[in-house]
């Protein structure tokens, strides 16, 4: 197993850090919050990007990592992580599927939940029992009903399609099965990004923050949580990265990496920014301090397209099959 | 980033396998359970030392050596498979790890001529050595070790203690850390001894491990007499080989915790299929999350590895020694768990697996302790990989 990047991927995920800096700053994250349309400039650039949804999930998760770092707005995910690498369409799109439950699955409910970003693509892949997939050109507001959550930086909805003429195309097994564990893959990319982002705001601030004279960092409390959190970090990174290496393998494995996958970035999210915030002391209860608009995207994330608990629970059942 | 390994490296595996295939011997194909102890009396049995000698004839004992040394000279990448493999299959390659792990590539790096020429018997196993570092009144701490070494003319003096010795009974050797300047600041003032064991002056005093099935010991040093050409690497510069152990395996030595870690979670498995816990929800969850760890160590391991190989420093490998120990335990306390009632029992009629995941439990105790405990790895984890400052 390899994990050297090639020098493409190290210059992908370079330039998109940069790009990122410079045009997701977080005053831009705390300005959607009350005006989503800010993040218009931000996707010119990242649109740029998409074909990243039907290359290699290995480059496609790198790529995510920096925008999850970044807590980026937009349909970005939406599109690389979910609606291109299911219907090899590179237009702005998102996947509908989820019913009343929230389960990520193929069900006959005519009203889909946790839709992502709706309002802003163009196109949605609706998945139906089979599975197959019908693609739907973004209907009006009638239709989609926001629904807020914790995250201001992403936009969640439910879509009504009663009564839509679906014209689903079937899929195989085994594409589907390839599908899924690519977008657990890419959404636990964009977690471990918003983990790795919160981690080094802690960091600094346990190396700056002085107490009883000396950096709250050299208090071995504090250390030892720090160390705890990149460890859990680390490993949740390689995991994404395996889960991405076997989905570009076709691997067997494939679908039990990926619910690991996502699982090991819920779990290193919810650690980190519970300690992460715990780290700031009362600095980072303010709505001033930036520290929870990240916070606020790693707690939302670990419940989009299955929580820790179900992907567990799901890898039992291959487990013990 | 890909899964396969190139085409050259691939072959290195077939050969290694063809080799184990044929030579393998009977014992340890049984395999070691999967804690790593074997039954019987011996410290090290007899078959385990021929099969190191075997290993060693045939270049495979430290492959990334040349063949005067045990090996053929393979690549990095050859030496994670070459340890991949032979973890796998549960494979051991020595019943003494202190003299090919520790003991020969100290000597190679800091051993002057004579010294260096000690090296392939200790890889090959025919000298048997321990390592003395720990005294009771210096664990983690190391460096504030006592044990006084002075220089009179051509030999030094040593007295004092050393504690938890492993193999100090059937050791030929120790490679003993000593004081040799109480003067000076605590890391500027040892050094390292390589001293007979049968020298006049040593008393060795078994220590029984808590499961009462293995031995360390406590040794004694009373005016030994140990000739000035054993010291190895400068007078007081032996702080300096405390770091030195397999540099070039170092990037793969968490495979084989990742692998027993992984093997237990694959008898969990089995485990809750025997006692029905297969069917309880929670269970089957801690079952999963242990796989879940068990996957994205190996990956943060492969990870590391990458980095190594690229000559980039690589922090993963800090993480390795803290998380297997720990994901053990926790694996072994599990197994208790799924064994009900019966999750003390070890009596071999009664509970499962004569008490294999209990006494498992009581020998991973060790692995969080020993060889810089949890919280030292933590302690480093944070100044070294993370920057923080001491305290
Ligand atoms: C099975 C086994 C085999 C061994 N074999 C050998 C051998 O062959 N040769 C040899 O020399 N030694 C050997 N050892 C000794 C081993 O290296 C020591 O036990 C280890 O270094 C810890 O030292 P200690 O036991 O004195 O514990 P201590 O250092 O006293 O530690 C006690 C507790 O305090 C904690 N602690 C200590 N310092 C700090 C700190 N700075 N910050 C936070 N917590 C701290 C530790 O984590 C631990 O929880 C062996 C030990 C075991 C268990």
């Amino acid at each position: 197993m390899d994990f050297t990047p090639t020098e493409h991927q190290t210059l992908l995920r370079e330039t998109l850090r940069k790009l990122l800096e410079r045009e997701c700053p977080a005053a831009l994250v705390r300005a959607h919050v009350d005006d989503p349309g800010v993040h218009e400039p931000l996707w010119t650039h990242l649109r740029e990007y998409v074909a990243l949804g039907t290359g290699p999930a290995t480059d496609c998760c790198l790529a995510l990592e920096e925008t999850g770092h970044a807590a980026a707005p937009g349909p970005f995910l939406a599109t690389v992580g979910l609606y291109t690498p299911l219907t090899g369409d590179e237009t702005p799109g998102t996947v509908a599927i989820a019913g009343s439950a929230g389960e990520w699955l193929p069900n006959d409910e005519p009203v889909k939940t946790f839709v992502l970003e709706a309002d802003r693509v163009e196109r949605i892949a609706v998945v139906c029992p089979g599975p197959a997939v019908a693609v739907i050109e973004r209907p009006g507001p009638e239709r989609l009903r926001p629904v807020a959550t914790v995250d201001f930086s992403r936009r969640v909805f439910e879509l009504d399609t009663t009564g839509l003429a679906l014209e689903a195309r079937p899929l195989e097994r085994g594409a589907f099965d390839r599908w899924r564990a690519r977008a657990y893959a890419s959404i636990a990319a964009e977690m471990v990004g918003t983990a790795r982002r919160i981690l080094g705001m802690a960091l600094d601030h346990a190396r700056h923050r002085h107490q009883f004279g000396v950096p709250i960092g050299s208090f071995q409390a504090i250390q030892h949580k720090l160390a705890d959190m990149s460890l859990a970090l680390e490993r949740a990174t390689a995991a994404v990265h395996y889960a991405a290496m076997t989905v570009d393998a076709g691997h067997p494995d494939l679908l039990r990496a990926a619910h690991a996958a996502k699982a090991a970035a819920g779990d290193a999210a919810r650690r980190i920014l519970k300690d992460g915030i715990q780290i700031h002391g009362g600095i980072g209860y303010t709505w001033e301090h930036d520290l929870h608009l990240y916070l606020r995207r790693a707690t939302a994330d670990e419940y989009l397209l299955g929580t820790t608990g179900w992907h567990l629970d799901r890898l039992a059942d291959l487990l013990f099959a | 980033m890909r899964l396969a390994w190139g085409p050259q490296d691939e072959a290195f595996r077939a050969e290694l396998v063809a080799f184990l295939d044929e030579h393998t011997p009977p014992e340890a194909r049984a395999g070691a359970d999967f804690m790593g102890e074997y039954s019987g009396d011996e410290i090290v049995p007899q078959w385990l030392r021929d099969w190191q000698a075997t290993l060693f004839d045939h270049g495979w004992m430290i492959p990334g050596y040349p063949p005067e040394l045990g090996g053929r000279n393979c690549t990095p990448v050859q030496t994670l498979i070459y340890l991949e493999t032979m973890a796998e299959r549960r494979v051991p390659r020595s019943g003494h790890f202190p003299g090919y792990a520790i003991v020969t590539p100290s000597l190679l790096e800091y051993g002057d001529d004579a010294q260096r020429a000690l090296a392939p018997a200790a890889a090959r196993g025919d000298t048997v050595w321990c390592i003395g570092m720990s005294e009771p009144d210096a664990g983690s701490d190391l460096a504030g070790l006592k044990t006084r070494a002075e220089l009179r003319g051509d030999h030094f003096v040593v007295n004092g203690q050393k504690v938890w010795t492993s193999y100090a009974q059937i050791a030929d050797k120790c490679f003993c850390y000593v004081r040799t300047d109480p003067a000076a600041p605590k890391h500027k003032g040892i050094s390292v001894l390589i001293i007979d064991m049968d020298s006049p002056g040593i008393e060795v005093r078994p220590l029984t491990h808590i499961t009462r099935k293995a031995d360390f010991a406590e040794v004694f040093f009373t005016d030994v007499v140990v000739p000035r050409e054993n010291l190895v690497g400068p007078l007081n510069g032996g702080w300096a080989i405390t770091q030195g152990s397999l540099a070039h395996e170092r990037a793969g030595l968490w495979v084989e915790g990742v692998a027993r870690f992984e093997q237990t979670v694959g008898a969990l498995v089995e485990l809750a299929r025997r006692t029905g816990r297969d069917r309880d929800p929670v269970a089957r969850r801690r079952i999963a999350a242990a796989y879940e760890l068990a996957t994205s160590l190996r990956a943060l391991g492969y990870k590391g590895f990458a980095s190594y190989a690229q000559g980039s420093s690589a922090p993963e490998h800090s993480y390795m020694k803290l998380a297997t120990s720990e994901a053990g335990k926790a694996a072994f306390e599990l197994g208790m768990e799924l064994c009900g009632a019966y999750g003390a029992v070890t009596d071999p009629d009664r509970g499962q697996e004569a008490g294999r995941w209990v006494t498992s439990f009581f020998v991973s105790f060790a692995n969080t302790i020993a060889g810089g405990s949890s919280e030292i790895q933590r302690n480093i984890v944070a100044q070294r990989v993370l920057g923080l400052p001491r305290g």
